[in-house]
């Protein structure tokens, strides 16, 4: 009994992170991750289909029981109009200005993935999500945020449209020599009892724009502070929001 | 170490040959922790939010503290095993060392626990820069350590050496921890509540 002590400490330490990890989850607001209503699993693993240690990972994660859209189509394509099984899985990150420059777009496309966000650095800005379907992207947001495009080795071009404001654009892939910051980041807090997302795109040129959203709805959103790309931080009054990165290179933030 | 034949030769001392299975299995659990946070670190997207504290301005002064409160915890480990094993000149160990040692540990532990689910849930396994690279790695390492240190803690026979290079090994993770995280903030933002 009295030798097993350090065992109980470890027990004890894991209860009280499981205690947390589950209170997180269910303080985390859904709208922490844009909801798209299409593909329900938000959390199923990233479709890193070489990986097969990690693949036994994910099953302990909430998986939607929605096996027919999910993991399966992967394997077997049912109804899915993809006849390709050879299947490249395109990852790769764009970002560019929107026609007329009024903003910045941002697509990360993993596996078949993909979400974007679209910001002129003040009110009109949405996050999206939705999948790949050839070379196609649908993605969808809150309020009526949606993107169309088509994605082509290099290049992806379409339309988005957010707060009412539509954007065309045919922005490039994220060249790694150019910038190694450029890219897309978000960054999610309580401020003041209400959520707040935050989301920047950083051109290829350092430029950066970024917004803020307010609140669950994300229908309101103000500039965001300017982010710092050497310490991915940004910092409003005097709360520092982290950002993470979101690509579809590296698949973080899917 | 020179892995002990089982048979031929006549054993110099019998808790020789057991080192190493005595060993083993703690440390593949150890492993299987490290890894096993490293996995969810990168497959689970980050939320960027997770529970708070409250009288903190953010996460991450809040993370600060406990790690930072968890390292002097740590000091304390170091300090107090190194009396423990009467390597401090003219001290001989008081009665509640041990008591001193254990309390320390736990309460390092459980402070570093609440920043590890915040990391792990919010932010995730990163590596977007060698810091954070860095901090990913060996956080998840740290917790594997530890696993391993509790592990073997109440096995009889282990070499004398085994606990000592456990528990630094677990206290070099930590501090590495600390300085790629509660320092690097502090240093970057100013010392903040």
């Amino acid at each position: 009994m009295k030798r097993n002590t350090p065992l109980i400490t470890l027990l004890v330490g894991a209860a009280l992170g499981v205690v947390l990890l589950v209170a997180s989850m269910l303080t985390t607001p859904s709208s922490a991750l844009p909801n798209y209503s299409a593909a329900a699993a938000s959390s199923a693993a990233p479709a890193s289909s070489a990986a097969p240690a990690s693949s036994a990972a994910p099953a302990e994660s909430s998986e939607a029981p929605e096996p027919a859209e999910s993991s399966a189509a992967a394997s077997a394509p049912a109804a899915a109009p993809s006849p390709a099984p050879t299947r490249t899985t395109p990852t790769a990150d764009f970002t560019g200005r929107v026609g007329g420059g009024g903003g910045s777009v941002a697509v990360a496309v993993h596996g078949d993935k993909a979400i974007a966000y679209v910001c002129n650095g003040s009110t009109v800005e949405g996050w999206m999500r939705g999948k790949v379907e050839g070379d196609k992207l649908v993605l969808t947001g809150k309020n009526q945020t949606h993107l169309t495009a088509s994605y082509h080795a290099g290049k992806v071009t379409g339309d988005v449209e957010a707060h009412g404001t539509d954007y065309s654009f045919s922005v490039p892939t994220v060249s790694k020599s150019s910038s190694k910051s450029s890219g897309l980041y978000q960054a999610t807090a309580v401020v003041q009892g209400k959520t707040i997302k935050a989301g920047w795109i950083v051109l290829g040129d350092g430029t950066q724009v970024g917004s803020v959203e307010i609140g669950e709805s994300g229908e309101k959103a103000v500039t965001a502070p300017k982010l710092d790309v050497a310490t991915m931080t940004a910092r409003i009054g005097n709360v520092v929001l982290h950002a993470v990165p979101v690509s579809g290179v590296t698949g973080s933030g899917f | 170490m020179t892995a002990p034949p089982t048979q031929p030769i006549p054993l110099p001392r019998k808790p020789a040959a057991s080192t190493a299975s005595l060993l083993i299995v703690p440390s593949l659990i150890g492993a299987l922790v490290a890894l096993a946070l490293g996995i969810y670190g990168r497959v689970h997207s980050p939320t960027g939010i997770a529970i708070n504290i409250a009288g903190f301005s953010s996460p991450g002064t809040v993370k600060s503290w406990l790690a930072t409160g968890a390292t002097v915890f740590a000091i304390v480990q170091v300090g107090s095993a190194l009396v423990m094993y009467g390597k401090v000149p003219r001290v001989t160990a008081p009665e509640w060392i041990g008591g001193l040692h254990k309390w320390s540990g736990r309460i390092a532990f459980l402070l570093a626990v609440p920043v590890a689910i915040h990391c792990l849930y919010a932010l995730g396994f990163q590596q977007y820069s060698t810091r954070v690279l860095i901090h990913s790695v060996f956080g998840c390492l740290f917790f594997g350590a530890f696993t391993v240190k509790m592990l073997i803690l109440p096995k009889r026979g282990l070499p004398g050496w085994v606990l000592p290079v456990v528990g630094a090994v677990v206290f070099t993770l930590l501090v590495v921890i600390w300085l790629t995280s509660a320092y690097w903030f502090f240093s970057t933002f100013g010392i903040k509540r």
